[in-house]
């Protein structure tokens, strides 16, 4: 095999020479393939493997922890909730509208994958900046794509984040994360359980999309390779998932499959060898058998990523009946192998054997780096000069920053209500969905601070995970665990790497302390193109769950007069980093200031508080405070005919960041418990102002309210058109 | 006597079990849910053709789905003067099977809508019986294939008939619009013209329960039962 060959397939020469020393004989071209597909950033985290095993992953309600399709954790009684996060960076920039689509296919596969019925989506997308043609067009196409194919099978889309910033130009992220719910003991792995069992093809047929879209997503783009890596993208079918979805469904409720495993990245041919892994088992498949829309090689049929296909283990008496339920949900069905005992991957094509490989040296043997990290630099304190910033000014740039405004030109394209069991609609602090038929609910969020992580990866991870927190806290949602996308550019830079290391470890920090476990994730790295690499952004994605709807916080305003209060510890103006960059007062990254570290136990301190009084329902209303400080708060929370009015020494404060950051809304009348209790608990408040019937007030000067809040319900859709 | 109904699941409905619930819940009686390849429903008061997207919808939305099994028999439901309600895609249906006029095209914007919007009855019939003049009600709209049109001769007979059951308008929100689809005189839904069929594109069933933003949506079983 010539030295560009092995290269193409993404693999080093020296991954190459660990495989040929193994085997002792030359590869096929089809076990080529295979090593390519699974040796690959995307399937065997080989750089960030390392670290991650450093995270906490477990507690007394974890189900199942990372190393299965998603995450499974505990809510009482016979509930379990299923979640994960995944990536489709690339095949998004590559073709916005499938790309997209299937990122939400995909995710919602690793769900129901489980036994659990999906009910709720997340998305996190990040663009370049909106004056770029190609970002109006990515933005369109990807919001399309996520509506799309979550609105047709019918999983309501509760919440994420989308931001603009210029390093995502030509690297955009979108993240898709997916909930379902699972009767606990109705859950199913993609471990099989008994050898002789027969290896099963449910789902759309095999054909030429996505062949190598496992190695894409493990690459270095650069601007030219747009056009030839499109067949490399998947194209997604949402009728055919949600077929393939109700008919898994109704086979696992039967009982009538072992296990079960989706054919995701790198198609049949991962979800095989880990099929095999798991169950410590061989696999014997004839590639004939497979179920083709067109001609098909036994390498491509290895490596195709068609969409809506999964592979499962029945028993061999219930072949027929499974093929009758398949049947009435018009998907196709073959039975295409079976379990071995010997612990090989074998594939067959035309009566020869294509494919001959133990399971160990692609799965354990999988390389392993400990890449070279560097520390970030110590930075030097500056003052910035606000002297010049006017209040009516901060405001107005605010009105006019995408990342500011309502977003529901985005959120207004996904059903976010069908399956009639949506609490709380995207837009707010956190989306939340009620479990059918109870009075439970589960919240969930999405957020990443990418300006924070750059200055400092540690502190500012902790930044994100407490801000997930808060997002939860303010409903009165109970945070219980993470997922994570973590998302970065070449980890071959040293620096890229030290960010990647640091920001892990302060994820750790800061889950152990809010014992919110990381139970699934994805590592996407490689996000540049012509050498600009995309800020750091591990995106969280956070579960949480009360058991009584009735005890959730609204957050939105409530009643004219009520009294407005701040809880937490404002940042000042010099270390806010987005108030410094939204105000153009720090032109590069070097300008700013170390973060100020971030106490999670204060963090933890005031979101005790805040649930606490939820219960009491001294909350009327809240909101977290994260960029764009109180009065972007302010802002999320006006509703109806309602305004605000509030005094404040420095009225720049406004627009400070926080930590353990809250808006509440309490009546007149509790204003005296409420302080007492939060003084004797050691929470920083400070009661800033009332609401106020149609008027906005800073320190009794009057701004026009209808500008205001016309502005930042409409001002997005304006700047995108 | 108890109030029976039905609803119709085809393979790509998404909201066939929201209208179960929906059922159940209001008219306390007996709800059948039927596959779209069973040749025969029960004798039921009320049919709904629940939203989703029946076959995927790659052809024209509802086109199919017009075509299933069980259609001969909503049909002669529908003859036999009792209750039939499309929502959404049922709506789409309707129109395609020709129990009701018009066809909904794409959302003016061309984009999928999802979000709360506000509807007024315009002419009495049983569906809305309970509902008040002028009342606004808050219900939800999810479709990209909304729009309601039809040519003028139809339009004016709709309306001699008395046949526009509700139209969208402006609700309690500054922002909220007056057309949210493009519509023919924001037509949301009509019925043919003995009125006992009703196709409606706002979500009733999303909007019942106690915690959902409204409970409008129970008006129209209220006044089918009443």
């Amino acid at each position: 095999m010539n030295d560009d060959l092995i290269l193409q397939h993404g693999l080093t020469l020296d991954e190459f020479k660990i495989i040929k020393n193994y085997l002792n004989r030359d590869l096929t071209m089809e076990e080529l393939g295979i090593f390519s597909a699974m040796w690959n950033e995307h399937c065997c985290y080989k750089t960030s493997k390392k670290w991650l095993k450093k995270l906490p992953t477990e507690n007394e309600i974890v189900i199942q922890g990372p190393g299965e399709n998603a995450g499974i954790i505990d809510i009482q009684d016979n509930d379990g909730i299923a979640f994960k996060i995944e990536s489709h960076n690339h095949p998004s920039y590559i073709e916005p509208f499938n790309g997209s689509a299937t990122g939400v296919g995909g995710i919602l596969r690793d769900i129901f994958t489980m036994g659990a019925r999906p009910i709720a989506t997340l998305d996190s997308i990040r663009f370049g900046l909106i004056e770029s043609e190609k970002t109006k067009y990515l933005l369109n196409g990807v919001v399309h794509g996520i509506g799309h194919y979550g609105n047709c099978i019918g999983i309501p889309n509760i919440g994420g984040e989308c931001e603009f910033e210029s390093t995502y130009g030509f690297n955009n992220l979108v993240n898709a994360m997916a909930v379902g719910h699972v009767q606990k003991d109705k859950i199913f792995y993609s471990k099989p359980k008994s050898i002789g069992g027969l290896i099963v093809y449910i789902g759309s047929k095999t054909g030429k999309d996505g062949i190598h879209g496992a190695s894409m997503a493990s690459d270095v783009f650069s601007e030219d390779d747009e056009d030839d890596k499109r067949p490399s993208v998947q194209v997604g079918d949402p009728f055919m998932e949600k077929l393939l979805m109700e008919g898994c469904l109704e086979l696992m409720s039967l009982g009538l499959i072992e296990s079960m495993q989706d054919m995701g990245a790198a198609g049949i041919t991962s979800s095989s060898v880990e099929m095999a892994s798991k169950g410590n088992v061989g696999v014997l498949i004839n590639l004939d058998k497979v179920p083709l829309r067109q001609p098909l090689s036994a390498y491509e049929i290895l490596l195709s990523e068609s969409q809506e296909r999964m592979l499962a283990v029945i028993d061999e008496k219930n072949n027929l009946k499974v093929r009758e339920i398949l049947q009435k949900w018009q998907i196709d069905y073959e039975v295409i192998g079976e379990i071995t005992n010997n612990k090989r991957v074998v594939f067959e094509s035309n009566n020869k054997k294509v494919v001959d490989l133990p399971v160990d040296i692609i799965v354990d043997d999988a390389p392993e780096y400990d890449r070279e990290f560097y520390m970030p630099r110590k930075r030097k304190g500056k003052d910035f000069d606000f002297s010049n910033i006017k209040l009516e000014d901060i405001i107005n740039t605010l009105l006019s920053n995408l990342n500011y405004l309502n977003k529901s030109w985005v959120f207004n394209q996904y059903d976010s209500t069908v399956m009639g069991d949506t609490v709380k609609e995207p837009g707010q602090s956190s989306g939340i969905v009620k479990i059918h038929g109870t009075q439970k609910v589960i919240g969930a969020t999405t957020d990443c601070n990418p300006l924070y992580i750059r200055i400092n990866p540690y502190e500012g991870m902790k930044y994100t995970v407490a801000e997930s927190y808060r997002n939860l806290i303010a409903c009165n949602i109970n945070p219980l665990a993470i997922t994570n996308n973590l998302n970065f550019a070449s980890p071959l830079d040293p620096n890229i790497m030290g960010e990647l290391v640091l920001s892990i470890d302060g994820l750790k920090t800061a889950a152990v302390k809010f014992n919110t476990p990381i139970v699934s994730g994805n590592v996407s790295l490689y996000n540049q193109t012509n050498e600009i690499p995309i800020k750091p952004t591990p995106v969280i994605g956070m579960v949480g769950s009360n058991q009584d709807l009735k005890k959730i916080n609204s957050n939105k305003f409530c009643n004219i007069g009520n009294k407005i209060l701040v809880l937490g510890k404002q940042l000042e103006k010099n270390l806010s980093p987005y108030l410094l960059q939204d105000q153009n007062l720090a032109s590069n990254i070097n300008e700013y200031n170390d973060l100020e570290e971030l106490d999670l136990d204060y963090e933890k301190k005031v979101a005790d508080c805040v649930l606490e009084m939820s219960d009491f329902k001294y909350i009327m209303s809240c909101n977290d405070i994260s960029r764009g400080g109180v009065f972007l708060s302010l802002l999320k929370m006006q509703y109806k005919d309602m305004g605000f009015k509030v005094n404040i020494p420095d009225p720049i404060d406004l627009f400070c960041e926080y930590s353990a950051g809250y808006v509440i809304e309490i009546r007149n009348e509790d204003l005296n418990n409420v302080t007492s209790f939060l003084s004797k608990n050691g929470v920083g408040y400070f009661e800033i102002g009332e609401i106020i019937r149609e008027n906005i007030e800073i320190n009794s000067k009057k701004f026009d309210y209808f500008d205001i809040i016309n502005n930042y319900h409409n001002n997005f859709e304006k700047i995108i058109n | 006597m108890s109030f029976k109904s039905a609803v119709i699941t085809f393979p790509g409905s998404n909201c066939d079990r929201d209208a179960l619930c929906y059922l159940q819940d209001l008219t306390k009686g007996v709800v059948y849910n039927i596959w779209h390849e069973e040749a025969s429903l029960p004798q039921v008061d009320l049919v709904i053709l629940p939203g989703g997207f029946s076959f995927g919808d790659y052809l024209r939305s509802g086109a199919m789905a017009s075509k299933s099994k069980i259609i001969n028999d909503v049909i002669k439901h529908a003859n036999d003067n009792r209750y039939l309600l499309g929502i959404c895609n049922g709506f789409q249906i309707l129109t395609e099977i020709g129990l009701l006029e018009g066809a909904l095209i794409q959302n003016k914007n061309l984009k999928f809508l999802g979000k709360n919007c506000f509807i007024k009855k315009k002419f009495k019939n049983n569906f809305n019986l309970s509902i008040k003049e002028d009342q606004v009600l808050q219900i939800p709209v999810a479709h990209n294939e909304g729009n309601f049109y039809c040519d003028n001769e139809t339009l004016k007979s709709l309306k001699n008939n008395e046949q526009i059951a509700f139209e969208y308008c402006k609700g309690e929100f500054s922002n909220s619009e007056e057309n949210i689809n493009g519509s023919i005189e924001a037509i949301a839904g009509i019925t043919n013209k003995k009125k006992n069929i009703l196709g409606m594109m706002p979500h009733p069933e999303r909007a019942y329960s106690d915690f959902h933003p409204s409970q409008d949506g129970k008006l129209i079983i209220e006044s089918l039962i009443t």
